[in-house]
């Protein structure tokens, strides 16, 4: 569109901060967006839970007779749910009031570790969807699409729960390279993919999903032969508490260093996108890869090295849930960490900032879905209906512009993969 | 935009009004008042295997106003165990019921950790700790707790008159098994089956042949997973290239592939196990020769009767064809086919292994 | 003459610009009515209000005399407004009737797609209008032209009289050039009235009836082409004198900065398409290498910068061999490349302007410290060289993609510029541009090679080829056919050598061919 440049001026070395507010006009959007379809995605979660709920059917067949109980109970019922969601993930605020009270008219402490547990454990399950989600995040920002991260993250773990099984160091060694291990693993198993890809042109979506396979099948292998502890259980040995993540307070909260990790793992990638020639690269191969080549930047190499970080981060994420909340790999170890990142790097827009807010959505949803599960008897697969919502809405934002009437950004466009092929 | 806010503010309005009059939720704190949770492993409430059966009996004690509430969890990764464990104690739950060797760590832990709560464990049993082992990491407790009680299963028994039967059936003289996962709840199948056909070798002077395990060596088939269906597919195929008519699959739904091959070619008879495949898979009658039952709805619900009645005990249940927790399922739409002569030997063997004339490792020499 | 659409004082702002000041516009019947000015000037946002996609500040719109309201191109099109945008809406894989029947979908019994009458009725339109095109034919089989003579059988199908052609000839060729003239008088000639946006002087002056510039959102004037000339035109637009001969002392050659032996390289879908060029290029000279596109002028100036490999022969740049050399080596080594694709190959768009400037350099300091991006550096660099460059931006922190596409190559030609070179390689590096960018951006060159660079320009334009160079190569099916000095190379012998007529033969067929009429370009 032309009109821009008909009021133009010479670019004066103005105030970094004045032309930083002049960069986006519509940054509001760039938070509201996401927000608006988590809220969307709650508000139709609603009407799924009241349609499956057989109660609610039930008074609706009787509308006529008891009008006002039918839509009293749509509401209790959506209500009961979604308070049970909010007091799942994040504690009840009656509760944490009372154990304040407790704590200081006696001084227990007990009152507050059962009141913080539900936040606590939002935490701890954002934990590898922080790490996972970064994983794709990554990817996305070089162009690539890696679904691999499921296969990464398991192999991340195996990797971490050998070293922390099989060596016995002081916890200053053992630790580190534990984690260094899963990252290395997760690494190693991106690099396949991107390696295939930098070099003949295959598409890493193909050859990110064989490899998860794979990643399957030899866990299973490993579990039930090489890996097996002693005893019948096919599962890994525990870790050395000398390689386990430390965690902040006493049981049952398993809120650990690995969330730290997490976010000092973001960090970095932050860092390393924005601060760094290397991100330049990245965000450079990302977005234009021909100019990149012209640019002299080495794109092959820049492939294989963006998977393997991004595998890296993946593996990472495998290895702080061994090492901080597990402690032993057994089959179904992830419960859909990786798959589920790539619906977490979509919904911070592949940036880390982004990426950790929805990661502690996600974790909040999914550990308050259980107690919705208990306390409402909601199946826990509304959750996952109410987080593909939000990634439809986040996908298809039009969707989302037309329901709240927002205008359309002009420069806003996420590039997130360059499709099959070339 | 106003109208939506509007329409929000009324119906939030609304909520507020209308939810003041909803049903209490029940006390699960108070003395007389009865609450039961399930946490289930991996497969979840409808796996139509050994969740879903300890769900039946949760539900059964529920529908006999034995207890109050019966609520389940489901895990979707090994670290919901203990999150779900936990959910349940904190809502003041009195018996959780843990299904699987895999929540075997986290459910001792919390039941030391909860000594006033009631446990009961699928398939499990304390102590399971190996020399060197430890407690609480490696395995969950060295001594019985007394507030868990483990839930076992001698299957052999009735896989033994399963193995007797299929002996007995087969037109090519080989029968098949296989199973989900090496370990000792899925094996002590095929052991109960493999020396029901040797016990039949034994009296007939024949020479049926087993495939898929040896209980001497330790070897047989297993998919390596409780899931996957096409797996089951394929080692019916792979067993029926053998010559194999009848098979017994241990592995939970994987099984229900290996009946889809059997009713497609017409060529294998399958043994259910678990529950009565007649009931829990209608759609392979047809091919359905008998079900080797595992009544864990019997256990829980006994479980859930013990601890209303105050007669809760800790320790390990062992469940057997003498009190009914094992059994193999009537022949259904093979009643016809079973030899008259047949049958009788099997409701024999039966007596004899009630009476403990007649045991399965003596059959297998051990 | 009947006046059939005019525009009484269109006003039209976005956010912090007035894009289109109290515009008036008359168009006659039977009228080819030129709008004229650079990138920027308002004349798309213009005719984006006729067109319905953006509602207008304040203004009239009237059609034969009755105002109307346009809200979306379907009431345009109800009214007889016809729009060829400047990038086709077409769909490659259908046929043209496929193409033409697209959202007005002619139906026999209400279900089935009735092609033959649609085919029938392009064969008519096609005839009377001689724009020649096979209804059954794939679009993605077609030349360019051909595709642009479907856009305009789309526009005549849904029964236009008023027909808005955008830059319509910013894709063509020469010779597809005059072929589309040919269609526009026939256009007229049987009473559509059209609109012609363009920013190319030469053109307006050969086919438009009424010329209409316009500069800053505001209509500078409407003139007849009769009583202008191309300068006064280019001052009109620019606002200011432009001088459209470039000024340049006698070339002063050096040593040899690039040398090409028998080189032959194959392109994306592994054709031979450069097949033993040789040349050379020296320190203070402008090679030209004229040719129409698609002679293996692409593949030849990837192969010299590294972009593809290279099947047989020999590079040289300033004495050291490049073999398929990684390009960063070759820049390196003092090569800048003002590449034909900006957009695909100068510029990361979505990326800040500050970043685009330093594209190549970004890992050498000052840019970066280790591997630490220095951004107050870059912020800096780039704050100065648009400065220097003329790059007309609010900041140099908005994405490359909001810049016009002259200020685009600015920028391309700022971060290019800015590095020590030795030799520059610049390929199209006016495509597209307003007069007063080109001018600029020639300037530029004439001066890198008066400070002692070599300078391989690659131009389908004739004119810039004989205006900067100082030799010139023309190139034919991946081979050089001739080279010669600029000062005896006549347009029409180039132009004959480009046609691939042999050499000998060409400087014959010129000599007669003086007198032709100037072919337009």
């Amino acid at each position: 569109m032309s009109a821009k440049e008909t009021k133009t001026s010479k670019a004066k070395p103005r105030k970094e901060k004045d032309l930083q507010d002049k960069k986006r006009p519509g940054a509001w959007q760039v938070i509201a967006m996401p927000l608006l379809a988590v809220l969307t995605g709650l508000l139709v979660g609603a009407i799924v839970i009241v349609v499956t709920d057989a109660r609610v059917i039930a008074a609706y067949r009787n509308f006529f007779q008891d009008p006002l109980g039918a839509i009293g109970l749509t509401f209790q019922t959506i209500l009961v749910a979604y308070g049970a969601l909010f007091s799942g993930a994040l504690g009840s605020p009656e509760r944490i009031f009372l154990a304040f009270e407790r704590l200081f008219t006696t001084g227990e402490t007990d009152g507050l570790v059962r009141a913080f547990w539900p936040l606590s454990e939002s935490l701890v399950a954002a934990t590898p969807y922080m790490l996972a989600g970064l994983a794709v995040a990554i990817g996305f920002k070089a162009g690539l699409f890696n679904i691999g991260a499921e296969g990464q993250f398991l192999m991340g773990a195996l990797g971490s729960a050998w070293i922390g099984y099989t060596f016995h160091l002081p916890w200053y060694l053992h630790l580190p390279l534990a984690l260094l291990g899963g990252a290395v693993a997760g690494a190693l198993w991106a690099a396949v993919p991107g390696y295939l890809k930098a070099t003949t042109g295959a598409h890493e979506v193909v050859n990110t999903i064989m490899m998860n396979w794979i990643s399957f099948r030899l866990s299973d292998w490993l579990l039930n032969g090489p890996m097996k502890a002693t005893g019948y259980r096919p599962i890994t040995p525990v870790v050395d508490s000398t390689a386990t993540l430390p965690r902040f307070f006493p049981d049952p909260i398993r809120l650990n260093l690995g969330f730290i990790v997490a976010l000092a793992a973001a960090a970095l990638v932050y860092w390393l996108l924005f601060k760094t020639t290397f991100g330049f690269e990245v965000r450079a191969v990302g977005t234009n890869p021909d100019a990149s080549k012209y640019a002299g930047i080495n794109v092959p190499r820049n492939i294989v090295l963006v998977m393997m970080l991004s595998g890296a981060l993946a593996g990472l994420g495998g290895a702080t849930q061994v090492l901080g909340v597990d402690h032993w790999v057994g089959q179904g170890f992830s419960a859909g960490y990786g798959f589920d990142s790539i619906a977490i790097a979509l919904l911070g827009k592949s940036h880390p900032v982004g990426v950790i807010l929805s990661a502690l959505l996600w974790g909040a949803l999914r550990n308050g879905a259980t107690r919705m599960q208990s306390m409402a008897g909601i199946p826990i697969d509304i959750i996952s209906i109410i987080q593909g919502l939000v990634i439809v809405f986040i996908a298809a934002p039009v969707i989302i512009r037309w329901l709240y009437r927002i205008r359309t950004l002009e420069t806003e466009k996420v590039v997130l993969t360059r499709g099959w092929g070339k | 935009m106003k109208k939506l806010y509007s329409i929000m503010a009324v119906l939030l309005a609304a909520v507020l009004l209308l939810s003041a009059c909803g049903p209490r939720a029940v006390d699960c704190s108070a003395d007389d008042v009865y609450c039961v949770g399930q946490v289930t492993d991996l497969g979840g409430i409808d796996d139509k295997s050994f969740n879903a059966s300890a769900w039946r009996g949760v539900q059964n004690a529920l529908d006999d106003d034995l207890i109050a509430s019966g609520k389940y969890l489901e895990s979707q990764g090994q670290s919901d165990y203990a999150r779900n464990i936990q959910q349940f104690l904190d809502e003041n739950t009195d018996l959780i019921v843990t299904v699987g060797f895999l929540l075997g760590v986290d459910t001792a832990k919390a039941a030391t950790a909860n000594p006033n709560t009631y446990f009961a464990i699928v398939d499990y049993s304390y102590p399971d700790c190996w020399p060197g082992a430890v407690v609480g990491t490696d395995c969950g407790s060295d001594v019985e707790i007394p507030n868990v009680r483990g839930l076992t299963f001698q299957t052999d028994q009735a896989a033994f008159l399963a193995g007797y039967l299929a002996a007995g059936m087969t037109q090519t003289g080989k029968v098949g098994t296989y199973g989900g996962i090496q370990i000792p709840p899925v094996t002590i199948f095929m052991d109960g089956f493999q020396a029901g056909v040797m016990y039949y070798n034994q009296q007939h002077g024949a020479n049926v042949q087993l495939v898929g395990w040896d209980a001497a060596t330790g070897q047989g088939l297993f998919t390596g997973n409780f899931e996957s269906t096409d797996d089951g597919r394929a080692f019916a195929e792979s067993l029926m290239q053998e010559g194999v008519d009848i098979i017994m699959p241990v592995a939970g739904p994987v099984g229900l592939g290996s009946a889809a091959v059997c009713q497609e070619t017409g060529g294998c008879l399958i043994i259910g196990v678990d529950a009565d495949w007649y009931d829990t898979a209608p759609e392979y009658r047809s091919v359905l020769l008998t079900s080797v039952l595992k009544k864990i709805d019997v256990a829980v619900y006994d479980t859930i009767q013990d601890m209303v009645n105050g007669q809760f005990t800790g320790g390990t249940a062992v469940y057997t064809i003498a009190d009914g927790g094992v059994d193999i399922a009537p022949y259904h739409d093979f009643d016809n086919q079973v030899p008259a002569s047949l049958k009788a030997e099997i409701e024999q063997l039966r007596q004899q292994l009630i009476d403990g004339t007649l045991t399965v490792n003596g059959v297998l020499g051990r | 003459m009947s006046t059939v659409l005019e525009l009484q004082g269109i006003t039209k702002s976005f956010p912090g610009v007035l894009a289109n000041d109290h515009i008036d516009l008359t168009l006659e019947q039977g009228e080819v009515h030129a709008l004229l000015g650079e990138n920027g000037a308002g004349k798309t946002t213009l005719m984006n209000i006729l067109y319905g996609l953006y509602k207008p500040d304040e203004g009239k719109i009237k059609i034969k005399g009755n105002e109307v309201e346009i809200h979306s191109p379907n009431d345009a099109i109800r009214q007889g407004i016809g729009m060829v945008h400047q990038h086709f809406m077409l769909v490659p894989v259908m046929t043209v009737t496929e193409n033409v029947m697209l959202g007005v979908e002619t139906t026999r019994a209400g279900v089935f797609l009735d092609r033959a009458a649609v085919a029938r009725k392009i064969r008519e339109i096609s005839e009377r209008y001689g724009l020649e095109v096979d209804p059954d034919a794939y679009i993605k089989d077609l030349p360019v032209g051909a595709q642009q003579r479907v856009e305009i059988i789309k526009v005549l199908y849904r029964e236009a009289d008023i027909l808005i052609l955008d830059e319509p000839t910013a894709v063509l060729t020469p010779q597809e050039v005059e072929g589309l003239f040919k269609i526009i008088k026939t256009l007229v000639e049987k009473g559509k009235s059209l609109i012609f946006i363009t920013h190319k002087l030469k053109e307006v002056l050969a086919i438009a009836d009424r010329i209409t510039v316009l500069r800053g959102g505001r209509v500078v004037g409407t003139v007849k082409p009769q009583e202008v000339t191309q300068e006064k035109l280019a001052s009109m637009m620019v606002g200011r004198e432009v001088s459209l001969v470039v000024k340049k002392q006698p070339a002063n050659p050096g040593e040899v900065v690039l040398e090409v032996k028998d080189l032959h390289v194959r392109d994306e879908r592994h054709n031979l398409t450069v097949r033993g060029v040789s040349f050379e290029v020296r320190a203070g000279e402008v090679l030209g290498i004229a040719g129409v596109q698609g002679n293996g002028q692409t593949e030849l100036v990837y192969a010299l910068t590294g972009l593809t490999p290279i099947v047989s022969g020999e590079i040289k740049i300033a004495g050291q061999t490049i073999h398929n050399t990684a390009p960063r080596q070759i820049l390196e080594r003092g090569v800048a490349h003002i590449p034909e694709d900006r957009q695909r190959h100068g510029l990361v768009l979505p990326f800040p302007i500050h970043d685009n400037m330093v594209l190549c350099t970004y890992y050498l300091p000052p840019f970066a410290n280790g591997m630490v991006l220095q951004e107050k550096v870059i912020a800096e660099n780039a704050a100065r060289l648009a400065e220097e460059f003329d790059v007309r931006t609010p900041s140099v922190f908005v994405p490359a993609s909001s810049l016009s596409g002259g200020n685009q190559q600015k920028v391309i030609v700022a971060r290019e510029f800015s590095r020590p070179i030795k030799l520059l390689i610049a390929s199209q590096p006016t495509r597209g541009l307003d007069v007063g960018s080109i001018e600029y951006i020639h300037s530029r060159i004439i001066q890198k090679r008066s400070e002692g660079t070599g300078v391989l320009l690659v131009s389908s334009e004739l004119d810039e080829i004989m205006a900067l160079s100082d030799r010139i190569a023309v190139m034919y099916k991946g081979q050089i056919v001739a080279i010669v000095p600029a000062s005896k190379a006549s347009k029409e012998y180039l132009g004959l050598l480009m046609a691939g007529i042999h050499p000998d033969e060409a400087a014959e067929k010129a000599v007669e061919a003086t007198e032709e009429v100037e072919r337009v370009f």
